[in-house]
């Protein structure tokens, strides 16, 4: 779907967009507050793993949120989203009250609207570009609590739409890996018409989404309902299928595999290697994180449990990091701390992340860095040795970079260390094939305007490519590439 | 041939001629040919915990247009960290494997915990000796000398602890009272002090008006401000010294023998003029001690230090009398 600038226009002159706003008037439209999403309380939400922190916008809500939207005829806020969203048509749906247009609006560009509605950082992209935010200086349209808001009705409401499909070209193509950017080219593949089959490693499909992003942020079910989207759309996803190791790629070509999105992800967790980071009790957010998101180790019932510290430090400041150290006050710490090296300023977790991880009791110890860490006769950690920082001069980031404090170390008793200090490429695909042009750190090389690596039927996206993405980048990677990959194969087949 | 082995680094050496630590030690195919030349030791080139940072500018730099997720980039100077020590230990064993040559490890770092935890990979990596590179640059007005003094004693006495091969310091002559903070580090337990750092040096081209580099490499009259500690150094505390800077022929290298080193470390004359600097200084010091009769260095080793000779000819700082009688 074109979110071009002509479309956009004939869209917003559209009679009922026209009407719309005549109802009221710009200056009482800004003169509203921005909508608050109502929360779970701290205290209750503490004691379950898997429901939601926050709870949804009311219909209601919903609507008067959406007046503030001024329909602007330069739409600023669609520049700020990577999947193009058609932003004030959903919003003015919304309004109107037609709540299911406004969710066939989002499916128009985005696979996956209730997921982004809620974990994207609107903050930073859409809404850092909205009218309000920029020239107003005032809080933006809500514009992630609406998309969540649409997306949830419609579920919810038991119409949901299936967008439509072109004819089968029958070209065979695959996207290796499940998480957002796969999900994303494969949705909108298969809107071309071709016959798309998505390969996961794991059992669950959903890549990050699922065994990343905590349930009290990104309940399982609802990537669900977007997966059971795709396959009705035709989509087909193929389960504990290591693309590498279970077939390569030249056998996946015999199959009829014309083209191949990569989208494996960056599952190499990292560590710090610093003294004793290998005794008992000490883990990788990822371990951490997917044995209780894919693996129901907090319930007793199940055989592949996770301690459950008493006294817990998560060692980082990303959105990871908030994650773990709130689940781990989900499972039972009595402290559950953030050891993080740069002030909060510089913490590169969500504000709402942080927001929510303080009203939940956590601990944030700023300006301090593991240096080692020590174990009882057993082997199991027992102790974590901090040292304070300083901040210095601003690095190439922006942010001021963290400088030693000499001496300043002491001990923090703990019964279990979360490390949660980034991911690295995950490293099967870049060595299983050797003509791949990979950068120093594992990433696959692209060019940037297509998605296109070295290999011309290999596109890739995501973090394999950006080392680090964010769901929504994630996403417009995959649909760049799926853009790319269509014109790729278009040429090809008309040159045969 | 006279036996010119020596004890440096607290170990035993063939030679008294050490190769610095330079980038020609940072590649196993060029250290072998130092080794075959006859070097007595061999010091790999530094881990600059300094470049490490500098790459990862560069990394921030590359990824900014990618809007990577700043939690990727939040820790990234850790994979930097990992991957130049994975290198460097790699470099260890893949020389160690190929020469009986004494390979010493060589760590420049800004802060002791790093000190600490590069030391122990490096031991466990096979390293005979460890040499830290140390400096401060004293521009920071904010610290005293004694804060800088003790930033040596702590992190010297971190990696003591740490290690158990011997670990010697390389130092620069910035301190207010050099014989002072030379009797605190002998007494620390490292098994020698090589003096100097050489420093990267601003010069100024005065045509376009602009800071430029100045030659990074020695000259042959560089060797008088470390000899000159050298002979002062020598006699006043028990601890191996090693000298480098504007060490190019075998002569300035006796002279230094003479004045109380065990060793000295070239690098400015191997760019010059390849490996075989070594084995041609190699020879020099032998056909010298042959023409003296010495059959060891111990036998002359120090014997023109200060200890053993008079102390005004090594402590005169200033040059009245010198030049109240010259006339032009």
């Amino acid at each position: 779907m074109s979110t071009n600038k002509e479309y956009l226009q004939i869209e917003r002159e559209k009679e009922w967009r026209v009407e719309l706003r005549k109802t009221i008037a710009n200056k009482e439209r800004t003169a509203k507050e921005r909508v608050r999403m109502p929360e779970m309380d701290p205290q209750e939400r503490i004691k379950y793993q898997d429901r939601e922190v926050n709870i949804g916008l009311s219909a209601d809500q919903a609507q008067g949120e959406a007046t503030r939207c001024l329909d602007c005829a330069n739409p600023t806020c669609i520049e700020g989203c990577p999947v193009s969203i058609n932003i004030p048509k959903f919003v003015k749906y919304i309004e109107a009250g037609k709540f299911l247009d406004a969710a066939k609006t989002l499916k128009e560009t985005s696979a996956l609207p209730a997921v982004c509605g809620r974990v994207c950082p609107q903050e930073k992209q859409c809404e850092a570009t909205c009218f309000y935010t920029q020239k107003m200086k005032k809080d933006p349209v809500a514009i992630g609590h609406l998309e969540r808001f649409a997306a949830d009705y419609e579920r919810e409401s038991g119409f949901m739409s299936v967008p439509e499909v072109a004819p089968a070209n029958g070209i065979k193509i695959a996207a290796i890996g499940s998480g957002p950017a796969s999900l994303s080219f494969a949705g909108d593949m298969i809107k071309l018409g071709y016959d798309v089959t998505v390969f996961e490693a794991l059992h669950e499909i959903g890549g990050v989404l699922k065994y990343g992003i905590p349930e009290f942020r990104l309940p399982n079910k609802i990537v669900d309902v977007e997966l059971d989207n795709l396959q009705k759309m035709g989509v087909k996803f193929v389960r504990n299928f290591i693309v590498g190791k279970t077939a390569s790629f030249d056998d996946l070509k015999e199959e009829g595999f014309e083209a191949f999105f990569v989208a494996s992800g960056a599952g190499l967790p990292r560590f710090m290697n610093i003294p004793g980071e290998n005794y008992n009790g000490i883990l990788s957010s990822n371990e951490y994180l997917t044995r209780v998101n894919l693996m129901n180790a907090a319930k007793d019932e199940f055989d592949t449990p996770v301690i459950k510290g008493k006294t817990v430090a998560v060692i980082g400041g990303g959105n990871t990091a908030m994650d773990s150290v709130r689940t781990a006050k989900r499972l039972g710490a009595e402290r559950a701390i953030i050891i993080y090296r740069r002030s909060r300023a510089e913490m590169p977790a969500r504000v709402e992340e942080v927001h929510h991880a303080e009203e939940e009791g956590i601990e944030f110890l700023n300006l301090a860095n593991p240096v080692e860490y020590f174990a009882d006769e057993k082997g199991k950690v027992n102790r974590v040795r901090v040292q304070r920082m300083g901040l210095g001069e601003p690095d190439a980031s922006g942010r001021r970079r963290p400088i030693v404090l000499e001496g300043s170390e002491y001990d923090i008793p703990v019964d279990l260390v979360v490390v949660a200090v980034g991911v690295s490429p995950n490293p099967l695909i870049p060595s299983e094939v050797k003509e791949l042009k990979v950068s120093k750190w594992g990433t696959i090389e692209v060019t940037e305007e297509t998605m296109q690596s070295s290999i011309p039927e290999m596109f890739a996206g995501g973090d394999i490519v950006r080392g680090g993405a964010t769901v929504i980048l994630a996403m417009g990677d995959g649909r760049k590439a799926a853009a790319n990959m269509d014109e790729y194969l278009q040429n090809k087949h008309k040159a045969n | 041939m006279a036996n010119i082995s020596t004890r440096f680094f607290g170990l035993d050496l063939k030679s008294p001629v050490i190769a610095a630590s330079s980038s020609m030690t940072g590649h196993a195919e060029q250290v072998i040919k130092l080794a075959e030349a006859g070097a007595g030791a061999i010091v790999l080139k530094s881990i600059f915990e300094e470049e490490i940072f500098h790459e990862l500018q560069e990394e921030l730099s590359l990824r900014t247009p990618l809007n990577s997720d700043p939690e990727y980039l939040d820790y990234f100077d850790y994979v930097i960290k990992e991957e130049t020590i994975r290198k460097y230990l790699h470099l260890i064993s893949e020389v160690k494997a190929k020469t009986a040559v004494p390979i010493v490890a060589s760590i420049n770092c800004v802060s002791s915990s790093d000190w600490t935890l590069f030391a122990r990979k490096i031991e466990e990596a096979g390293a005979d000796a460890l040499e830290l590179n140390m400096f401060i640059a004293p521009s920071d007005i904010s610290k005293t000398s004694e804060n800088n003094e003790q930033f040596y004693l702590e992190t010297i006495e971190r990696v003591l602890q740490a290690v158990r091969i011997p670990v010697t310091i390389k130092i620069s002559h910035y301190f207010s009272n050099l014989s002072a903070i030379v009797k605190k580090l002998s007494g620390t337990g490292i098994a020698g002090i090589t003096i100097f750092n050489r420093f990267y040096s601003p010069d100024i081209d005065i045509h376009s008006e602009t800071i430029v580099v100045a030659d990074v490499l020695s000259t042959s009259h560089d060797y008088l401000l470390p000899l000159k500690w050298t002979g002062i150094l020598s006699g006043q505390m028990k601890i191996d010294l090693s000298a480098t800077s504007g060490i190019h022929t075998a002569e300035t290298a006796v002279k230094f023998l003479l004045s109380g080193a065990s060793a000295v470390q070239i690098a400015s004359v191997i760019y010059h003029e390849g490996p075989s600097a070594i084995t041609r200084m190699n020879q020099g010091i032998s056909d010298w001690m042959d023409q003296k009769g010495y059959k060891s260095i111990s036998e002359f080793q120090g014997s023109l230090s200060q200890a053993a000779t008079s102390a005004q000819a090594w402590e005169r700082t200033q040059f009245m009398k010198y030049f109240g009688e010259k006339t032009y």
